[in-house]
C-alpha cells in the first residue's frame, strides 16, 4: 500500500471520527474541538490531493474563521459551564432514520458513479489559474457571494447595535 | 477570586443576554496600590459601580497615640504615608510644638523643609513609576526608582533609615545634617532636574499614555471640593490651593515657587486631548511639583544657616491641656493632626486626617460608566497610599 | 566543584552552539551528495532523470563511494570518505535518499529550532528588558551573563506539580495548550530559512503561514473556556477578538508584495531579492515600505505582543487566558508566542527585507557557492545563508521586545478602533496605490528608479542610524548614566 493510501485512510478515519465525536459529544465546546479535528482533516486531505490552495483556504476560512465564530457564539451565549446537551429519545430515533437514509443514498451514488481516477499532480501556477477562473468564468457567482457576505455583515452590525437605537429588545437602565 | 453572577433583568426573547458580574480587584495587586480592595460591578467591559473596601492596613495608630509620648509617637507617624515619612513626622511635630509653644531654631526649620521636599520628590517618583506600570509602561518604574535611590541614600546618610525615618521629631531634627550633605544634595539637584524633562518626554507626552489617561476620570471643581479632595487631585482639577502658599506654615513664605494646576489641553505643551480634572492632569501636576520642589530645595541650600537644629525639649515633655489641629501640605494632600493634651506627657487623643482617605472617597463617584481598563488609570492617578487611609 | 563548573560552563555553551550549527549544516551537505549521486548513477545506468522511482540500493552507493563503477570519473565530489567509514556512510546515505527520512529530519529540525529559539528568546528578553531598565538581567546561571537561565527555568517548569483546576473540562484543558502550540510549529513547515532549507516548499506558503496564525487563535479561546473561570473566558474572548481582527490588515499588507512579485511561493519571493540592498522588496517603492510597516504592526497585534497586550496583562485585575495554567503547559503557551514572534519577524524579513540574502549582491559571491567547503561556509556568512535569515528574524524580535518595554498598553477599544478605522483603510489605500503603481509605473521607468533609490536611501539611513546609536551607546557605556552600574554620588 502506497504512502498516499495510508495517509488517506488515516485522515479519513480522523475526519470521520471527529465528525462522529462532534455529533456524540454532550459538551458544547468539545463539539467545537471535534469540529476543528474534522475541518483540519479535510484540509489535510486537500493537501494530499495536491490542492494546496484549497487546503489553505479551508484552514483560513473554516478552521480560522467560521469555527472561531462558532466558538465565540457558544461562549457568549452559553449559560452554564459544562452544560450537557443530550437529545431526547424521539429526536435520536428520527435522526438515526434520516442518517441511515442519507447513508444508503451516498453509498449508492459512490458505488455506481463513474469516478475518473487521476493521479494528483501539482499544477504550476494553480493559484493564478484559480484567480483567473474566479474573475473570468465564474465572475457572477463570485460577485453574488460577495454581495451575500456584505448583506450578512450589514445585518450583523445592525443586530449588534444597542437595543435603544434600533428600538427592539429590553431597555437598559443606565 | 470570588465571583457572582447577577442578572438584573430578564433577557428579551432573541436578545443576547449579558450578565452583570462582580469583579474583585482584590487586596493583593501586582501594581502597588497597597491593600485596597475594589469591588467592581461590571456589565461586560463597562464598569457600573465601584465599591472600595478598606481597612486591610489598619494598625490602630490613633489608639497608640493615646498610649505613648509624642517623641515615641513620631516613628508611628512615619508609617502612615510610608512613602513620605518625613512629611508625616513634620506635621505631628508641628502640632505638638504648637500645643507646647516650642520654638524651633532656624536651622531646624530649613532641615525640615529640605527633608520634606526631598521626600515629596521621592514619593512623586514612586507614583510616577507605578502609574506608568499600571498603564503598561514598565521601564519608567525602574528609572524612577533609580533616581529615588539617590534620595534614599541621602536620607540614609542623615538618619540611618531609608523609608521610616523618625528624624523630624519634636523640636526640630533629631540629628544634624552629615558632612558633605549639602554638596551631595546640590549634585543631586543638578542631576535630577533635566531628568524630569526626560521622563516627561518618555511617558507624559507619549501618545498611547495620553490616550489612556486624558479625558478619563474627570473630576469637576465642584465635585472635588464637595468630596474633600486635596493635594494634586484638587490641583489637577484646576483649583490653585496649596497650604504652603495659601496658609503658610513653617518657613514656606520665604521661598518662591509656583503652584502647578491642571490646565486645558492645546497650550503650554499639553496634549490637546487633555481636559482639566482628568487623570493626565493629576499625574502631570505631580511631575510639575517635582520641579517646584527642586526649586525650593535650591533656595533652602542657599539660605540655610548654621546653628542649632533642635529646640531644647525637656526630657518629659508635658502636653498642656488644650487641643491643636494643624494641617500641613503632605504629598497627597492636606495632612492634619489633632493633638489633645491634658497636662500629662501622653496626649489624650491623637487624630490623623489622612488625605488619601478623603481622596479615595471620590472613586465610587468617578469610576462609573468607564471601561474596565480605566479603573487602574483613575485609581493610579488619585495615588492613594493605604497607610494613610487605614492608619 | 562549583567553581570548575562555572569556568567550564560558558565554553561548553559556545562549543554547543558551534556544534548545533555544524549539525544543522551536515544534512544539507549530505542531501546534496545524495542528489548528485542519484544524478550520476542515473546518467550511468540510464535511469529516468530525477525519477522518483529510482531508488538507490546499498550496493549502488557502496560502489559509487569506492569509485568502482565503470565510467565514473571520481568519487563523491563534496566529501571524501575513507574506506573505514564508507560502510557507515553507505547506510546513512541510503536512508537520506527517501522523502520520509528527510521529512523526519525536517520535523526534528523545526521542533528543535523552535525550542532552542524560545529558550534563547526568553533569556534575551530578560536581558533586553533589563538593559533598557538600567539593570543587568540574569547574570548567574551558567556563568557568562546567565545564559543557562532559560534552561534552568525549563527544568524547573518540567518538574512542577501539574495543577489541574477542579471543575475544568479535563480534555479541553489539556488540548488547549496543544491546539495553541501545534500551529506555531506548523508555521515553520512552510517557512524557508534559505532557498534549500525548507521543510516543504509549498506553492501557497505565504497563506499557509497566515492560516496557521488563524488556527492558533482557537487555542487561546479554548484555554480561556477550559479554565472554569468566567474572567479567564472573557479575557480569552477579548484577546481572540483582537487577534483575528488584526489578521485583516495583515492580509492586506501581505497582498502588496504578492502583487509585486506575482507568486505566493516564499522561496521565489526570497530569491527575487538577491541583487543587493536596493532589490529588497521594501525599498522598491514607497507603498511597499508602508506595507512593511503595516504588516509589522498587525503582526504585533496578532501575536498579542505589547503595546497590544492588554488582555494578557489585564491579569492585573482579571485573569488572562493562561492564568490557570502552570508548569510546562504554561511554558507551551509561551513557546508558541515566541515561535509566532520569530515567524512574524522572519516573514517580514523574507517578504520585505531581503530574506536570507545579505545587503551585498549574491552575484558577487557566485563562484564561492561551488567551491570547497570553507568557501561555501564563507559564502553562507557573507552573501546568503540561513544565518542571515535567523539574524534578521532575531532583529525583528528585538524590535518587538524594544517596543514592549518602551510603550504603554493600548486599551482594548482603542486597539479595535486603530484596527478598523485606521489600519484597515490605510492598508486598503496602500494596496490600491500599489496596484496603480504596478500597472502604470514599471520598474524601468524613471519614476520607478527614483522611488527605488529614495526608499533605499531611507532604509539605509534607518539601518545606519540604528547601528550608529548602538555603537555610541556601547562606546560610551561607562559614561552614560544608567547603562551600567556607575560610581555612586561623589563622596560615596
Amino acid at each position: 500500500m502506497s504512502g498516499e493510501a495510508i495517509a488517506f485512510y488515516m485522515l479519513a478515519v480522523l475526519a470521520a471520527g471527529s465528525a462522529l465525536g462532534c455529533v456524540i459529544a454532550t459538551n458544547i465546546v468539545r463539539m467545537a474541538l471535534c469540529l476543528l479535528g474534522t475541518l483540519g482533516a479535510v484540509a489535510l486531505l486537500y493537501f494530499l490531493m495536491a490542492a494546496n490552495f484549497l487546503g489553505v483556504i479551508q484552514l483560513i476560512v473554516y478552521a480560522g474563521g467560521t469555527l472561531i465564530l462558532i466558538v465565540f457564539g457558544i461562549m457568549v451565549t452559553s449559560r452554564m459551564y459544562g452544560e450537557k446537551l443530550k437529545p431526547r429519545r424521539s429526536e435520536a430515533l428520527i435522526g438515526a432514520l434520516v442518517v441511515l437514509a442519507l447513508f444508503a443514498g451516498l453509498v449508492a451514488i459512490l458505488w455506481r458513479g463513474p469516478w475518473v481516477t487521476v493521479v494528483p499532480t501539482e499544477q504550476p501556477n494553480s493559484v493564478a489559474a484559480i484567480g483567473q477562473a474566479l474573475l473570468g468564468t465564474y465572475l457572477v457567482p463570485f460577485e453574488l457571494a460577495s454581495v451575500l457576505l456584505l448583506a450578512v455583515m450589514i445585518g450583523a452590525a445592525y443586530l449588534a447595535q444597542p437595543a435603544a437605537r434600533n428600538g427592539r429588545g429590553t431597555e437598559r437602565e443606565e | 477570586m470570588e465571583e457572582n453572577t447577577l442578572s438584573s433583568q430578564p433577557a428579551a426573547p432573541g436578545a443576547i443576554r449579558t450578565e452583570e458580574m462582580l469583579v474583585n480587584m482584590g487586596p493583593q495587586h501586582p501594581s502597588t496600590h497597597g491593600v485596597l480592595r475594589l469591588m467592581l460591578r461590571t456589565d461586560g467591559e463597562l464598569v457600573l459601580e465601584t465599591i472600595p473596601h478598606i481597612g486591610y492596613l489598619h494598625r490602630c495608630a490613633e489608639k497608640i497615640g493615646e498610649n505613648v509620648t509624642p517623641v515615641q509617637f513620631v516613628p508611628i507617624c512615619d508609617r502612615l504615608d510610608y512613602l513620605a515619612g518625613m512629611n508625616n513626622d513634620h506635621g505631628y511635630s508641628l502640632a505638638v510644638e504648637k500645643l507646647c509653644g516650642l520654638e524651633v531654631p532656624e536651622r531646624g526649620h530649613y532641615i525640615r523643609v529640605i527633608m520634606c521636599e526631598l521626600n515629596r520628590i521621592a514619593s512623586h517618583l514612586v507614583s510616577f513609576g507605578c502609574y506608568g506600570m499600571d498603564i503598561g509602561a514598565f521601564t519608567p518604574f525602574l528609572y524612577a526608582f533609580r533616581e529615588r535611590e539617590y534620595i534614599l541614600d541621602l536620607f540614609e546618610a542623615t538618619c540611618g533609615a531609608r523609608l521610616t525615618y523618625n528624624y523630624l521629631t519634636i523640636g526640630g531634627a533629631s540629628l544634624d545634617l552629615p558632612e558633605g550633605f549639602v554638596d551631595r544634595l546640590a549634585w543631586f539637584l543638578d542631576y535630577f532636574e533635566p531628568k524630569i524633562d526626560e521622563y516627561n518626554n518618555l511617558l507624559s507626552y507619549n501618545y498611547i499614555f495620553v490616550k489612556r489617561t486624558a479625558n478619563v476620570g474627570v473630576i469637576s471643581v465642584a465635585d472635588a471640593i464637595a468630596y474633600g479632595l486635596t493635594g494634586p487631585c484638587l490641583r489637577g482639577s484646576g483649583v490653585k490651593w496649596d497650604l504652603r502658599r495659601c496658609a503658610p506654615y513653617e518657613i514656606y513664605d520665604r521661598f518662591e515657587f509656583d503652584i502647578p494646576v491642571g490646565m486645558p489641553g492645546g497650550s503650554n505643551g499639553i496634549p490637546p486631548e487633555v481636559v482639566v480634572g482628568d487623570s493626565w492632569s493629576r499625574y502631570y501636576v505631580r511631575m510639575l511639583e517635582m520641579k517646584q520642589s527642586v526649586r525650593i530645595l535650591r533656595q533652602c541650600l542657599q539660605q540655610m544657616p548654621a546653628g542649632e537644629f533642635r529646640a531644647k525639649v525637656p526630657r518629659t515633655l508635658k502636653l498642656p491641656a488644650g487641643e491643636v489641629y494643624l494641617e500641613v501640605e503632605g504629598v497627597r494632600g492636606q495632612l492634619g493632626f489633632l493633638v489633645v493634651g491634658e497636662n500629662k506627657p501622653i496626649p489624650r487623643r491623637v487624630k490623623i486626617r489622612g488625605p488619601s482617605f478623603c481622596n479615595l472617597s471620590i472613586v465610587p463617584h468617578v469610576c462609573r460608566q468607564v471601561l474596565l481598563a480605566d479603573v487602574p488609570a483613575i485609581v493610579g492617578s488619585i495615588d492613594v497610599v493605604m497607610g494613610e487611609v487605614d492608619r | 566543584m562549583g567553581s570548575i563548573l562555572r569556568k567550564v560552563a560558558f565554553p561548553i555553551f559556545l562549543i554547543g552552539v558551534a556544534a548545533i550549527i555544524v549539525i544543522a549544516w551536515v544534512p544539507a551537505l549530505l542531501y546534496g551528495t545524495v542528489d548528485s549521486m542519484r544524478d550520476d548513477l542515473g546518467r550511468f545506468y540510464k535511469w529516468e532523470p530525477r525519477g522518483e522511482h529510482a531508488t538507490l540500493t546499498l550496493d549502488n552507493i557502496r560502489q559509487y563511494l569506492e569509485g568502482s563503477i565503470a565510467g565514473q570519473s571520481a568519487p563523491a565530489a563534496h566529501i571524501r570518505f575513507g574506506r573505514s567509514t564508507a560502510a557507515a556512510c553507505t547506510y546513512v546515505l541510503w536512508l537520506l535518499q527517501f522523502r520520509i527520512t528527510r521529512d523526519v529530519l525536517a520535523v526534528v529540525g523545526v521542533v528543535g529550532f523552535v525550542s532552542l529559539f524560545a529558550m534563547f528568546a526568553i533569556w534575551w528578553e530578560r536581558k533586553v528588558a533589563a538593559r533598557m531598565q538600567s539593570r543587568l538581567g540574569p547574570m548567574r546561571v551558567g556563568g557568562w551573563h546567565g545564559w543557562a537561565q532559560s534552561l534552568a527555568d525549563g527544568i524547573k517548569l518540567l518538574q512542577k506539580e501539574d495543577i489541574f483546576i477542579a471543575g475544568a473540562d479535563p480534555v479541553l484543558f489539556r488540548m488547549a495548550a496543544y491546539v495553541a502550540f501545534i500551529p506555531a510549529l506548523g508555521l515553520f513547515i512552510a517557512l524557508p530559512f534559505s532557498a534549500a532549507w525548507i521543510a516543504r516548499d509549498l506553492d501557497v506558503g505565504l497563506i499557509f503561514i497566515l492560516a496557521m496564525y488563524g488556527v492558533g487563535v482557537l487555542g487561546v479561546l479554548i484555554a480561556g473556556w477550559a479554565s472554569n473561570n468566567k474572567w479567564s473566558m472573557f479575557g480569552a474572548m477579548r484577546e481572540a477578538c483582537q487577534m483575528i481582527s488584526y489578521e485583516i490588515p495583515l492580509g492586506f499588507a501581505l497582498l502588496v508584495p504578492i502583487m509585486t512579485v506575482g507568486t505566493l511561493r516564499l522561496t521565489t519571493i526570497g530569491d527575487l531579492q538577491s541583487g543587493g540592498f536596493q532589490t529588497w522588496l521594501a525599498f522598491r517603492n514607497p507603498f511597499l515600505l508602508a506595507a512593511a510597516l503595516i504588516f509589522f504592526i498587525a503582526a504585533l497585534a496578532s501575536c498579542k505582543r505589547a503595546p497590544f497586550d492588554l488582555p494578557e496583562a489585564e491579569s492585573e485585575l482579571v485573569a488572562g487566558f493562561h492564568t490557570e495554567y502552570s508548569g510546562f503547559r504554561w511554558a507551551l503557551f509561551f513557546f508558541a508566542e515566541y515561535a509566532e514572534m520569530f515567524a512574524a519577524g522572519a516573514l517580514a524579513a523574507i517578504l520585505f527585507f531581503g530574506a536570507w540574502y545579505s545587503p551585498l549582491p549574491a552575484a558577487w559571491g557566485e563562484s564561492w557557492r561551488h567551491g570547497p567547503l570553507w568557501q561555501q561556509a564563507l559564502h553562507g556568512v557573507v552573501f546568503s545563508g540561513p544565518l542571515w535569515l535567523i539574524g534578521k528574524g532575531i532583529f525583528f524580535v528585538y524590535v518587538q521586545m524594544w517596543l514592549r518595554w518602551t510603550l504603554p498598553r493600548v486599551r482594548l477599544d482603542q486597539v479595535m478602533y486603530a484596527c478598523v478605522q485606521v489600519m484597515l483603510p490605510l492598508a486598503m489605500l496602500v494596496l490600491l496605490a500599489n496596484t496603480f503603481w504596478e500597472w502604470q509605473v514599471r520598474d524601468r521607468s524613471v519614476l520607478g528608479t527614483v522611488a527605488n533609490l529614495v526608499c533605499t536611501a531611507v532604509g539605509a539611513a534607518a539601518v545606519l542610524a540604528i547601528i550608529g546609536v548602538g555603537l555610541y551607546g556601547f562606546i560610551n557605556r561607562r559614561r552614560l548614566v544608567g547603562t551600567q552600574v556607575v560610581k555612586h554620588l561623589p563622596g560615596a
